[in-house]
This record gives C-alpha cells, structure tokens and sequence, in this order.
C-alpha cells in the first residue's frame, strides 16, 4: 500500500459521480423537515438534477480514466457505461414517480433520498475492482432498496414485499459473503485482478474443490440478486408488492448493477476457472429463460407477468455470460441497456394506469387502451414488441448479439432453447396487445386519467432509446465491445 | 438512390406521414394512403419497364453499410423474381385500400396506416439481398397483419391472430439462429458474398451443418407457405381477416415462403435440399390432394378459398423442388398468378360479404339473376383459379406439371389429381352461388357492383388474361434469374443427386423453350 | 491439549453458518430468522479473521469490521419493515404472510 493514503484530486474526480450523489441525497434528507407540505415536487427536481450531474461527473471522470483509492476503485468503460446506466434508470424511475407519489399521498423527501442512496451504491458496484467494495456497494442499493420496496407503509403488499425482498436478500447477501471470505482465505486478497493471478497461476493455485465451492456460493448470492433461476422466487411476489415506479426502478436499475458485479468477478477473477463454472451458469440461463417465460403465461396480474418475464430476460443475460467471451460481456451489456429502457417505460405505464390506491392491475384493465390513449397504447406497444424482439427495437439487437455471442462460443443448444423459448414469451406479451387494441375499454381504461408531463417524458425517451438501438446499434455496441475488456 | 429505394421508401413514409392526420378526418386518411400506394405503384412499374430481362444479374442495387458492428447491409436489388413479387405487392396495396374504403369504418386511421406498413415490409422483403435485412423485414411484415387480423377481423379474431403470430415467430427465430450461424462462419451477411464463398470453395458445410442450417430456413418457409401439415394457423386466419387482410396475407404473404425457398434455400444449401427433396415433394402433393378435398367439404367460402390455396401452393413448392428449368418457372410464375387469382377470389368473397353479411355458402343463391356482373366477375376469377387455357393458372401450372414430370413422372399424375379436384371445388361453389333459387336475404340486398369495385377489380381481370395469354411479357426476366439459380443450386452438391435427373443439355433446350 | 488451528475455526465458521441455513429454511417466525441470519454473518465473520490471523494480512479484520457495521443497519432495516408490517398484520409469522402468490 502506498506511504501516502491521502487521494490525489484525480481519484476524488474518478469518485465524483458517489459524492454528488451521497451529498445531495443528504441534503434532501436535511431540506425535508423544513419544506414538507409546502413544494413536495421540489425534491423530485432536485434528485433529477443531482443524477443529471452525476451521469455528466461519470462521463467526464471516463476522460482520464483508470484505478482510485489504491486500486478498489475501477474507473474503466464498463464501469461508466452502468453508472451512465443506472442513473439514467434513476431519472426516468423519478420522472415516472411524480404523479404517482402525488396520487398516494406520500411525496417526501426520504423517497428521493433513498433513491439517490441506492445509486450511490449501484455506482459504486459497478465501478468497484475489489470484493470489499462490490459488498460495500451491493448493501448500500440492497438497504434503500428494501426500504423502497415497503415505501408506502400502510399497503399491506409492500410491507409483504420489503420483508421478503429484505429476508431473501439478506440470505443472498450472507452466501456470497461466505464465498468471498473463502477466496480471502485461499488467495490471501480480495482485489480482483490479484485474485485472477493466483487462481490462474498453476504453481499457486488452491484446490480445486475449494475454488469450486467458494465459486459456487458466489454464484449463489449474485444469482438471488439478478434473479436468475432457481434463485428467483423472491422476485414475482416483490415486483408485484412494490410501489410500481420502485418496481420499475429496481427491476432495472440495482438487476443491471448486480450484473455488472457478476460479469466483473466472473469475467476477471473466475475467469481461468471459467471451465468450471460454466455448467451452472448455462443451467440457471435455461431454467431462468423456462420459469420466467412459462409462469408468465398464466398470469393475470400485469405486475406479476413483468416479474416473470424480468426472470426470463435475466435468463438471456445468463446465456451471454455462459459464452464466456468478450462479445458475450459486451452482448450482456447492451441488452441490459435495452432492457432497462422497455422494461421501466412498461413498468411506467403500469404506474400510469393503476389509479390510486393500485388498484387496477388485472391484465384486463389495460382493455381497449389503443382506443381510450392512443399514444401511452403505442408507446407500451413498442417496449412489448421490444421485449419479444422484433427487428428495429433494442430488445431484436441484444437478443441478437447474445445468441451470435453463445453460437461463436458453440453453445448450440442454448441458443436453440433459448430462441425457442422468446417465440414462447411472444404469447405472453400479445396477450397485452391483444386486450389493448382488440377489447372493449373497460372501467379502469375510462377511469385513466390524461398522461402528466414527468410520465410522457419517462415513457417517451425509452421509446426513442429502444428506437435508436434498434436502428443504429452499432455506436453503443461499440462502445461496449471497447470496454468489454474492464480496462485489464 | 435510385428507382427501388424511392419504392421501398414511399409507404414508410406515407405511414409516417399518416400518424399525424388527423383522426377526425377519416375521408384524409383514405384518400391519402390511397395516393401514396398508387404513386409506389406507379414507380414499382418504371422498374419492371428499366429491367434488363435478358441479364441475370441483380439490377437497381444499392449496398451501402447500414451497422457496422456487426456488418449489416442495407443491401437491396432486384432479380426477375424480386421484380414481379414487388410489382405484386404494390399493384395489391392501393386495391386492398379501395376495398376497404367503406367497410373500415373504426380506427380508420391506423388500419390505413398499417396496410401502409405492410407494404413497406413485403416489397422490403423481396427486394432484400441481405441475410439480416431480410429477416428484419420479414418480422417487420408480421407485426401490421397481426393488429390487421386481430382488431379489425371476424368473431374469432384474437385467436387466429395470435396463432399467425405465434407460428410465423416459431419458425422464424430457427432461420434467425441459422443466419447467425452462417454469419459466424462468414463474416457477412451478404447473400451475394456469401454464394460466391460457396461458389469458390471458401465456405462449405459439413453435410450435418448444411441439413441444420436447410431445416432451419425451410421451416420458417414451410410454416409461411403453409406446407402440409403446418398449415393449420392459414385457414384461421384467412376466415378471421378483414377482406383486405386475407388479400394481402393470400396474395403476397404466402409468397414470402416460396420466395424463401427459391431465394435461399435452393442456391445456399443444395446439398441438403436435394437431399431433402423426395419428402418434401410428398408432402407438397399431400397438401395439393388433401387441400383440395377439405375445400370440397366447406360450408364457408372464405375456407374453402383458404384450402385451396393450400392446394395451389403445393403446386410451386413441387415445381421449385424439381429441379428443373421448367418447373422453377412454372412456380414462380404460379407464385404471381396465385397472388392475382386468389386475391381476386378473396376479393370479390369480400363483394358478396359486404351485401349479405355471411360467408355461408348455404345463405346465398341464384345471385346470377340479381347481380350479373358479379357473377360473371366471379366465373372469369374462378375459371382463372382452377386453370382455364388462356388464363393465367393454366401456364404456371403446365409449367409446374412438366417440370415435374422430367423429375418424376409419378409427381405429376398425383399432382394433376389436384387440378381436377379444384375444378370440381370451385365450379360447385359457383354453381350454388349463383345460381338456383334467390333467397330473400340475397334479392334485396344484392347490388350490383359499383364504380369502387369496378376499379378494384378490373386490374386483376386484365391481368388474369394478360398473363394467361401473353406470358413471354412476363416469363424472360423470370427464366434468367431461375437458370442462374438452378446454375447456383448446382454447385458444390458432389454426386449424390438423385432427385434430379434430366441431364444439362434438355435443361439449355429447355430453358430456351420456355422463353 | 493440541493449540487451536485456523482449522478449528473453520469448523466452528461452517457449523454456524450450517445452523443459520437450517434456522432461515424451518422457523416460521421471522424474529428467529432475522436471528439466523445474523448467526450466517458471524460465521463469515470468525472465517474472514481466522484466515487475516492465518495470512497475517489485515485486510480480513477491516472486512469484518463492515460486515459488523452493515449486519446493525440490516437489522434496523428488517426490524423497521417487520414493525410495518406488524403494526398492519397482527403477525410476525411467516406463513401468515401470504398475500402474493400466485
């Protein structure tokens, strides 16, 4: 370790991003007490801002690039691509929250606040080289977000599912930490980079039954955490309970993160092991994409068949891991960037329509919406056709580069099941479409009131994103193939 | 940008422009829709005028790098197949629209739209040179007919939507791993650079690869075309589908699949399809057989012209899969007549739908004496259908029946069996149609065609008689492209073939005969 | 009496977090398993010590040290959810919270 521990100012830059964060998720905190009642939205505005600057700290600590605070820090493309990521999930979470902390009575400050927390710690996950910080970073989103989860207090669903989500993720936590502690103790280190030198040096390499158990416990407590199969029966009761902005917010926004934690440690340290562990990422790949798109099928509740299909998507993330290249990372990353867009703008539209109290959230209330608003039925239209893939949507590209990625990496039968398994989960998502345009509109689509301003803006811009990435793919991709590497 | 671009560009951008009319002026929406496909139309025909017919070469190319990661073309040219399904699909857009002029009358503005759409993804679809391209326009064409069939279709719409959707994508997601195959093998999505790897022995496939990667195109091609028995989803949706939906979907979709065959799976993997050949053969005149008897036993018209293009179809998936001049011919030029008869089929069922509000064959009678011009529209569609000389079937389907017999002469008897069988089918459909007694229900509310569906029908009935008469109009630019294509469907199959006989020299007469 | 061995704590590490599992997978009150839960914790705890005592390498203590801090702000998390949900149940009992399933 170097005699000087204090920072230099380009490492504090490299951590801007958390500062920014940190300081004016305080500051909410602080502001609360003196204005509550007063201008609710102010701290709406405030968080928007606060991630505004952070996606543009983020952005301009990438121009120099490189490690912080002795290396636990990791300031590389990837790590900027899921901060860029994350916050962006953030702003549109907030947006898509207006009106909807505004209709239940509970526009505070501590909800932004504790969505400003979460980014901190998703910020600091993605960017972290070193298994103290990714754990440091994982309670920190974990923490807010279970809070999040059981926000409003008196909805017996949320409390169910902030405990839920907090027993099973705390479990999770517990399991990876066993893991983690084991890989201290057989590699003496827990910074990634050091941990993939002894594991792939031949001399000093530890039994493999060891490195196969602390491995597998690993493997684990990040598949709880993204929900991937069989880890994901926390997931359809939580996203159904959850305030439906937090649900689109967590869906998206800690999954990605979480992802990037996996493919960091998969793709750096375990990587030399990779033969190993392969087998179980390919099983929780299928089982994920199975489970997911066949539960889905049945579902009545809209907010329960987007949970199931959140675990099938994980599912296809999985699938880009269990390729185990470069092309497989950079696929993972695209998609989950098109998954963040479809899947907070449904969520968002969900939000919209569920009117107080989350009362409409049966499948058929979404009857006759193409007629009652035709363009919330357009833009829910887009992020369905993307979630089944259809060609110029960002869903078809990742899909696409996931299953090219799996191929070159002779993962046949995967790739077959795998797309055979989105013509299945093509059923479930027409099953929208069909009682959106095709049925009469119902009580609860009469009921809707005309989309506010945060929500056509929250549902708008993923709509264009999923455009673009289904159009011109290539500058995104680009980007991630370029940082695919995590700047080894 | 030349001719074909502005082709393909124009109904994308008569779609767009048609989000932002108003919905309170339907009439706009109409006349607007109507104007772009008849403009797309107008220039689709300066293709077929500046095609050089005698060349086999691909004409009006444009190939410029859409996405560079990987590298996707927007790669997109004309052969003489690509030419005439083109001109199909936008002679058929602004006919859809004009018979759906006054019985559309909720969501006017999107069904209009979508139709718009529609076009955009099928003429983008034949006019693809690019394996990836390709597949984009294929789904792009899926999603306008799915919300054409499920919002604005018969009773059972939802259902038969969602089964069109759920077969098509089934079939489609196997092609789309098989061109991500072939691309990690390649590099490229270019079909041309990629039969010119075949050609020069750069890339080749082990007989196991090439059976896979044949499969997995043919059955997103066979579920389109519908090949029995995967033709379950078709009937269902033609029965459900507004008159302009089952239009499109008869008339152009289906070509979709046979267009595939030809396009891809003849010259790409040879091997395997001549491999394959026999079965599919057997199963083609199945479909041929079995197709004609069930529309024998329908009691509703749409159905029963659904069969039959079950039946029709086997007839070009038989003539692409005999391996002849002649009957590559003949099934692409069946491939059009289908469109045209059919679809006039499908349109004047709409005529009789729009007077009396059934599709039982049992509700009508004796509509000759209360409607003479309709029927004799009708008697001039159905004698097109089931292959009168001097009407269009009748060539495709003597070019089909004679390619096969030089294959094989048994196909041909069982085949023939079909051209009988359609004759008994639509002959007694018109007899209990038109004629005999008039019910109540028929006498009072059986006008007489009006000036709209004059317009809308006259072009098919001229072209019925044209293509029946005339074909060397249309058959050149066809045989160039179909001989390169045997040509290319020759190369790199070592000497396993055994499904197509007739030495090369008949072939060179052969080809010169049918020009 | 032989000295205790890093192996000793490890056996002692796997019983604990043996004893967490089995108490998170069979109690039905969720009090018992916020407790199993912290029992998995500790058990990393004494494995991240017993390991920096063995290596001689600090960094295991630090990590405990957080696993210490973050354990205090989970349990005030769960117990803040669980009055929550007391206060609109009446129950503490795990399967009794059962209103989202399928």
């Amino acid at each position: 370790m170097p005699a000087n521990m204090a920072p230099s100012s380009a490492e504090i830059l490299r951590f801007l991003p958390e500062i920014i964060l940190a300081v004016m998720g305080t500051f909410i905190m602080v502001l609360d007490p003196l204005v509550r009642g007063k201008s609710p939205k102010i701290f709406g505005h405030i968080s928007i801002l606060a991630m505004l600057a952070a996606i543009g700290a983020s952005i301009f600590a990438y121009t120099n690039p490189g490690p912080a605070f002795s290396g636990m820090l990791m300031v590389d493309g990837f790590a900027t691509f899921f901060r860029v990521l994350v916050l962006g999930v953030g702003i549109l979470a907030v947006l898509s929250s207006y009106r909807f902390l505004d209709r239940e009575r509970a526009d505070t400050g501590e909800y932004h606040a504790l969505i400003l927390f979460s980014l901190v710690g998703q910020c600091v996950m993605v960017t972290a080289n070193e298994l103290i910080m990714i754990f440091i970073g994982l309670e920190i989103s974990s923490i807010a977000t279970y809070v999040l989860a059981g926000y409003l207090r008196d909805d017996k669903r949320a409390n169910e599912a902030a405990l839920k989500y907090f027993l099973l993720g705390s479990f999770a936590t517990a399991f990876l930490l066993y893991g983690v502690a084991i890989i201290y103790g057989i590699t003496g280190t827990t910074n990634l980079s050091a941990i993939r030198a002894v594991l792939s040096n031949t001399t000093t390499a530890p039994a493999g039954a060891v490195v196969g158990a602390a491995v597998a416990l690993m493997f684990v407590g990040l598949a709880f955490k993204v929900s991937g199969a069989p880890f994901q029966i926390w997931a359809p009761d939580v996203y159904q309970g959850a305030p439906t902005p937090v649900t689109a917010f967590m869906s998206a926004g800690p999954k990605a993160a979480a992802f990037a934690v996996f493919l960091r440690i998969f793709m750096t340290a375990f990587e030399t092991v990779g033969t190993g562990w392969e087998p179980l990422v390919w099983v929780s790949a299928l089982l994920s994409m199975t489970i997911g798109n066949f539960a889905a099928l049945v579902q009545q509740n809209i907010k329960r068949m987007l949970a199931y299909s959140s675990i099938a998507h994980a599912g296809y993330v999985l699938v880009a891991l269990a390729a185990r290249s470069e092309i497989g990372t950079a696929a993972a990353m695209f998609y989950l960037a098109a998954y963040a867009m479809m899947n907070v703008g449904a969520f968002a539209v969900v939000a919209h329509l569920s009117g107080k109290g989350e009362r409409r959230l049966s499948l058929n209330d979404f009857a006759g919406l193409g007629v009652k608003q035709p363009l919330t039925a357009a833009l829910l239209t887009i992020f369905l056709l993307s979630f089944i893939g259809v060609p110029l949507t960002g869903g078809f590209f990742g899909k696409f580069y996931i299953f090219k990625a799996a191929l070159q990496s002779n993962l046949v039968w995967l790739t077959v099941l795998g797309l055979l398994n989105s013509a299945v989960a093509a059923y479930y998502y027409l099953r929208i479409l069909v009682v959106m345009y095709m049925h009469e509109p119902g009580e609860a689509t009469l009921a809707v009131e005309p989309l506010s301003f945060g929500l056509s803006a929250a549902l708008i811009l993923p709509a264009i994103g999923t455009f673009v990435l289904g159009i011109f793919p290539s500058a995104l991709l680009q980007f991630a193939d370029k940082s695919s590497i995590f700047g080894r | 940008m030349n001719l074909l671009d502005i082709v393909i560009c124009t109904p994308l951008v008569g779609f767009l422009l048609t989000l932002f009319i108003p919905r309170s002026k339907p009439q706009w929406v109409r006349v607007f829709t109507l104007t772009v496909s008849v403009i797309a139309f107008v220039l689709s025909v300066g293709l077929a005028t500046g095609f050089n017919s005698g060349s086999s070469n691909l004409q009006f190319v444009t190939d410029f790098i859409w996405n560079a990661s990987p590298e996707i073309h927007y790669h997109v040219a004309l052969d003489g197949i690509s030419l005439w399904l083109v001109i199909l699909s936008t002679l058929l857009t602004p006919i859809a629209i004009l018979i759906s002029w006054r019985s559309i009358d909720n969501r006017v503005k999107e069904f209009f739209g979508l139709l718009l759409l529609l076009e955009f993804g099928l003429v983008g679809v034949f006019a693809a040179f690019d394996l990836f391209l390709f597949y984009i326009f294929w789904e792009v064409s899926l999603v306008p007919m799915y919300f054409l069939i499920g919002i604005w279709g018969h009773d059972r719409r939802i259902y038969a939507a969602v089964k069109f959707f759920l077969y098509t994508m089934a079939g489609s997601v196997l092609m789309l791993a098989g061109i991500i195959f072939i691309y990690n093998r390649t590099g490229t999505f270019n079909y041309s650079s990629i039969l010119d790897m075949l050609g020069s022995g750069r890339l080749s496939f082990t007989t196991g690869e090439e059976m896979f990667l044949f499969l997995a195109f043919f059955l997103a091609f066979a579920i389109k075309v519908p090949l029995f028995p995967l033709h379950t989803w078709l009937p269902d949706a033609h029965v459900e589908a507004p008159t302009a939906g089952s239009l499109m979907l008869a008339s152009v979709m289906l070509k979709m699949g046979t267009y595939g065959l030809v396009r891809f799976c003849l010259p790409m993997f040879p091997g395997a399809a001549r491999e394959c050949a026999p079965w599919i053969i057997v199963l083609a005149i199945i479909g041929i057989i079995y197709g004609a008897l069930v529309a024998l036993v329908q009691p509703n018209m749409k159905k029963l012209v659904a069969y039959s293009s079950v039946s029709h179809l086997g007839f070009v998936v038989l003539g692409i899969f005999s391996f002849t001049q002649m009957g590559l011919d003949g099934a692409v030029y069946q491939m059009l007549n289908h469109g045209i008869s059919t679809g006039a089929l499908f349109i004047v069922v709409g005529f009789l739908y729009t007077r009396r509000h059934s599709l039982e064959i049992k509700d009508y009678g004796g509509v000759a004496t209360v409607a003479p011009w309709l029927s004799t529209v009708f008697l001039i569609t159905t004698l097109a259908s089931i292959g009168l000389p001097t009407l269009n079937n009748f060539v495709g389907e003597f070019l089909v029946l004679q390619g096969s017999a030089q294959a094989n002469f048994k196909w041909t008897i069982f085949a023939s069996l079909g051209v009988i069988l359609s004759a008994c089918y639509m002959l007694w459909l018109y007899q209990r149609v038109f004629f005999g007694e008039t019910p109540e229900g028929v006498r009072h509310h059986m006008p007489d065609l009006n000036l709209r569906e004059w317009v809308a029908i006259v072009p098919l009935i001229i072209l019925m008689a044209w293509m029946g008469t005339a074909p060397q109009t249309f058959l050149p630019p066809v045989s160039s492209a179909t001989a390169h294509l045997l040509e290319q469907s020759k190369m790199n199959v070592p000497l396993r073939v055994h499904a197509a006989p007739a030495p090369p020299v008949i072939v060179a007469a052969e080809a010169s005969h049918a020009r | 009496m032989a000295p205790i061995t890093t192996g000793h704590y490890l056996g002692l590490s796997a019983a604990l977090l043996l004893i967490g599992v089995a108490g998170v997978l069979t109690r039905r009150s969720i009090v018992v398993v916020l407790m199993s839960i912290e029992l998995i914790l500790n058990a990393v705890n004494i494995n991240l010590i017993a390991f920096s005592s063995n290596s001689q390498n600090v960094r295991g203590q630090i990590f405990a040290m957080f696993i210490i801090a973050d354990a205090v702000a989970e349990a005030a998390v769960g117990l803040g959810i669980l009055i929550a949900l007391f206060r609109n149940k009446d129950t503490v009992l795990a399967d009794e919270v059962d209103l989202l399933k399928w």
